[in-house]
């Protein structure tokens, strides 16, 4: 196997190529970034001891411009990490200079999460095309650690195997390998789930919609709050990317973006990067937060909505460890809320689950990227707590696809998700 | 010193260290029932089989407004409903003090088989208040009152002493820190497996690594950390029939082999003047060591595969090495220099991480040792795995060098 020891970043001014440099730097390896011009790279060094909290991490990191610095330093590179804007164009123009200026045996990655490897490979050497593949990492990757490799079909299964190894023992990365399709795994699970809640949130309200969906139903931040933190921009592009691709989809509508969203990117609306234009919440100039009403696109005070008796109690029960019960009280309460919650968290287990033998290998890899890649409690984890026969049963009372890991599992009695509560407990908040 | 009946180690569970509970909105029954009911599953028991639970915590008063501690196991299934419980405390060394009580349990014959369990949530508070509260690991009012951060300044002085003794580069304390990092990126419970850390970043006093306290930086410190750890410890009895059920020969189960305990005065200061006429700094630490050799029958640390120590700080580890004898009185640095610290070398110290890398719950830190201790020996430590580690040391030690325990595992 190769040692890899050296890797260049392409565009390294932004937050996804600094974090990129951290990790890679903490694993001991030398990091030269590139940027249009040498400043801009000096300031990605600059975010990067920020992130990494060091100034010593700097003397790991070189810097330059792609004009004076790029044949060189992707000569003398095992990898070459690509985190530019994304825009098929311009990523193929650059991986035709990678092309031209690589060892035969660098790895080439790029951190695209939803441009087509495929497309991204086509059309250059065969040696490129078989070292080239998909290293999508999630935002911010010193604190995120879920990682997918996403080969092109004329990936060298070798060079994906050793990726993996190399990402999940020398990055710390939890890894999967996922199909070359629009989201891959991750974003084209986790994304349909918040789509869906920016949907509801019109009719009811973003404050609700937040807190039933909330951080006690198995993610570390409630859905809006992290689409703001995600990004209007970078949602409606997943989103209308896989909306457009995947027409055979059995959840289209689930990525149809609300024109409110579509509204709201038009205006400079972007979320947590747009303070003065906000999100689904903005911090007014007077200290106070205000929430969206997407009817109207108006901010109005933000209320916490009234308790609900069935959440405090999931809630409650979560804060002692009773993730079981916290889950049967979701799959038993009663009123149109709960029912509300219920066809999102069952779409979310029937769509992430039925993507096993697809663009995800396995049921294990869907838990894997959406425990590590979003901080949510894993589907199977939930079919697990829920218990599987109880999970098809609530699956067709509300006509969802059961899927055939979750009907196995109903037969045989298996757990899906391996660890257990030291799995995912972190992710079911009290 | 007679010999005791044997005490098995049967397998535990670690909760991830890295987490934040008040994050979480947990309280922490609910990572001690997670860690609880994964170690039963590992080491494959049932609920109604556990006799006795001993729980180590240092200041869940303090830091959850939480006492009677060791009740809390009852709550965890309805089977321990009714099981005699305790919680020990012991400053840092709590863990250690409940493995010892189950243990002394077990050679007794009172209990076959023993829950122990170490728990601590510390990040419900701000890192000054945190350090108030360690400061009653201290002599509080002498020691620790009205100062910020006492007992970086405490171990600090360690150093200081060691620096008068015998000469001490701050270099060679940076080692002990990097390499401490370097250990927890292979472990995937550790605190700090995804930091960054390098030997520059140790040695270098700067923005992000400030002076604590006189030669103590923030990369010299062990971390603020929520944990919980869970082991299972049963008598040779218990240990045969369990062996026979899982098809497994009763030598290769490991057990604690030998154990050394000793308290010296809380005051570092009256420490330090009573050990004028020692070879080393801390002679009841020192002895501790000695006595889990001597009951396990070990001649010298050469015939000790690895060790996991009480890193609260740099100085602590440096102290640890001339402690069990690696080098002469002192003379730590030789260790540091050579490399035989090192995964590979010849007595890797803290293959986890230790308490810089892999986190300082601290109540939980002695059963989080004693686990790791199995883990090597039962060649279940994963990427930190010393290969073919036969007998594994800890040293586990509450307030300034206050209490020490000490155990060797081995099969």
């Amino acid at each position: 196997m190769v040692e890899r020891r050296k890797v260049v970043i392409l565009g390294s001014n932004g937050t996804m190529g600094a974090g990129a440099a951290v990790v890679f730097a903490g694993a001991g390896f030398e990091v030269v970034m590139l940027a249009r011009e040498p400043a801009k790279a000096r300031a990605g060094i600059e975010a990067a001891k920020r992130v990494a909290r060091s100034e010593a991490v700097a003397e790991r990191i070189e810097y330059g411009s792609y004009r004076e610095h790029l044949a060189r330093a992707v000569a003398q590179a095992d990898i070459v990490f690509e985190a530019l804007a994304e825009e098929l164009e311009l990523k193929r123009a650059f991986f035709a200079e990678v092309d031209r200026w690589r060892k035969p045996e660098a790895l080439v990655a790029s951190n695209s999460s939803g441009l087509s490897m495929a497309e991204m490979a086509a059309g250059h050497s065969l040696s490129f095309r078989r070292c080239f593949l998909g290293i999508h990492l999630f935002n911010p990757p010193h604190l995120v650690v879920g990682a997918e490799v996403v080969p092109n079909p004329e990936s060298d299964p070798e060079v994906v195997e050793q990726t993996a190894v190399l990402l999940a023992r020398r990055l710390g990365r939890k890894v999967i390998v996922a199909g070359d399709q629009p989201g891959f795994v991750g974003n084209r699970v986790g994304l349909k789930v918040l789509n869906e809640v920016a949907q509801l949130a019109v009719e009811h309200g973003v404050a609700l919609m937040d807190y039933l969906v909330g951080p006690h139903t198995g993610r570390s931040m409630p859905p809006l709050k992290t689409i703001d933190l995600i990004g209007w921009d970078v949602h409606k592009a997943i989103v209308a990317n896989i909306y457009a691709r995947c027409p055979e989809d059995p959840a289209r509508d689930s990525f149809r973006l609300p024109q409110f969203i579509e509204h709201g990117v038009a205006a400079g609306r972007l979320g947590v990067k747009t303070p003065a234009g906000g999100g689904f919440y903005r911090q007014e100039t007077n200290g106070t937060l205000t929430v969206l009403d997407p009817a109207s696109a108006e901010y109005r005070p933000y209320r916490a909505p009234a308790p609900v008796g069935f959440v405090e109690a999931m809630r409650r029960l979560n804060r002692i460890g009773r993730y079981r019960e916290a889950v049967a009280v979701m799959a038993d309460a009663q009123g149109a809320e709960a029912e509300l919650l219920r066809r999102l968290v069952l779409g979310y287990l029937s769509y992430g689950l039925g993507l096993c033998g697809g663009v995800a290998r396995t049921a294990a890899d869907v838990d894997t990227i959406m425990g590590y890649g979003f901080n949510w409690a894993p589907p199977g984890a939930l079919v697990d707590l829920l218990g599987a026969r109880r999970t098809v049963e609530l699956l067709e009372r509300h006509r969802l696809a059961v899927p055939a890991v979750v009907e196995r599992a109903a037969a045989n009695g298996e757990r899906l998700c391996g660890g257990g509560p030291m799995e995912y407990g972190r992710t079911l908040v009290g | 010193m007679a010999k005791a009946p044997a005490v098995y180690i049967l397998g535990g569970a670690q909760s991830d260290f890295a987490r934040n509970w008040t994050k979480e909105g947990k309280h922490f029954v609910a990572i001690m029932r997670e860690v609880v009911l994964a170690a039963l599953e590992t080491a494959k028991l049932e609920p109604h089989e556990v006799e006795t639970a001993h729980v180590g915590n240092f200041a869940a008063e303090l830091y959850a407004k939480q006492g009677h501690v060791g009740a809390f196991f009852v709550e965890i299934d309805p089977a321990f409903r009714g099981l005699p419980t305790a919680r020990h405390e012991a400053a840092c060394a709590s863990g250690s003090i409940a493995a010892l009580a189950a243990s002394a349990e077990i050679e007794a014959g009172r209990y076959d088989l023993a829950a122990v369990v170490g728990v601590e949530q510390m990040k419900t508070v701000d890192s000054v208040t945190g350090g108030d509260f360690l400061g009653t690991a201290a002599w509080y009012e002498r020691e620790s009152k009205g100062i910020e951060f006492p007992f970086p300044k405490l171990f600090g002085r360690l150093g200081d002493e060691y620096d008068r003794r015998y000469g001490l580069k701050d270099e060679y304390l940076a080692r002990i820190s990097a390499i401490n990092y370097a250990n927890a990126r292979r472990n995937p419970l550790a605190q700090t497996r995804n930091w960054f850390m390098s030997d520059s970043h140790a040695l270098k006093s700067d923005k992000y690594n400030a002076v604590v306290a006189g030669r103590i930086k923030v990369s010299d410190c062990s971390q603020i950390t929520d944990g919980a750890v869970a082991l299972f410890l049963a008598s040779e009895r218990w240990a045969a029939r369990y062996a026979r059920r899982h098809g497994v020969a009763l030598e290769r189960i490991p057990r604690i082999l030998g154990w050394g305990h000793h308290t010296a005065p809380l005051e570092f200061d009256t420490k330090v003047a009573e050990s004028r006429e020692s070879a080393y700094v801390l002679p009841h630490t020192r002895q501790a060591i000695l006595d889990a050799f001597q009951r396990a029958g070990v001649a010298s640390v050469e015939q000790i595969s690895a060790i996991e120590t009480h890193d609260c700080f740099t100085t602590s580890e440096y102290m640890a090495i001339d402690h069990f004898g690696i080098t002469a009185p002192g003379q730590s640095w030789k260790a540091i220099e050579e490399g035989w610290i090192e995964p590979g070398g010849r007595i890797p110290i803290n293959p986890s991480g230790g308490l810089i890398g892999a986190g300082h719950p601290v109540g939980a830190t002695g059963v989080r040792q004693l686990l790791d201790a199995y883990r090597q020996v039962a060649g279940q430590a994963g990427d930190y795995q010393v290969e073919g580690a036969g007998r594994v040391a800890t040293l586990n030690i509450g307030g300034s060098g206050t209490t020490s325990c000490a155990f060797v595992v081995g099969c």
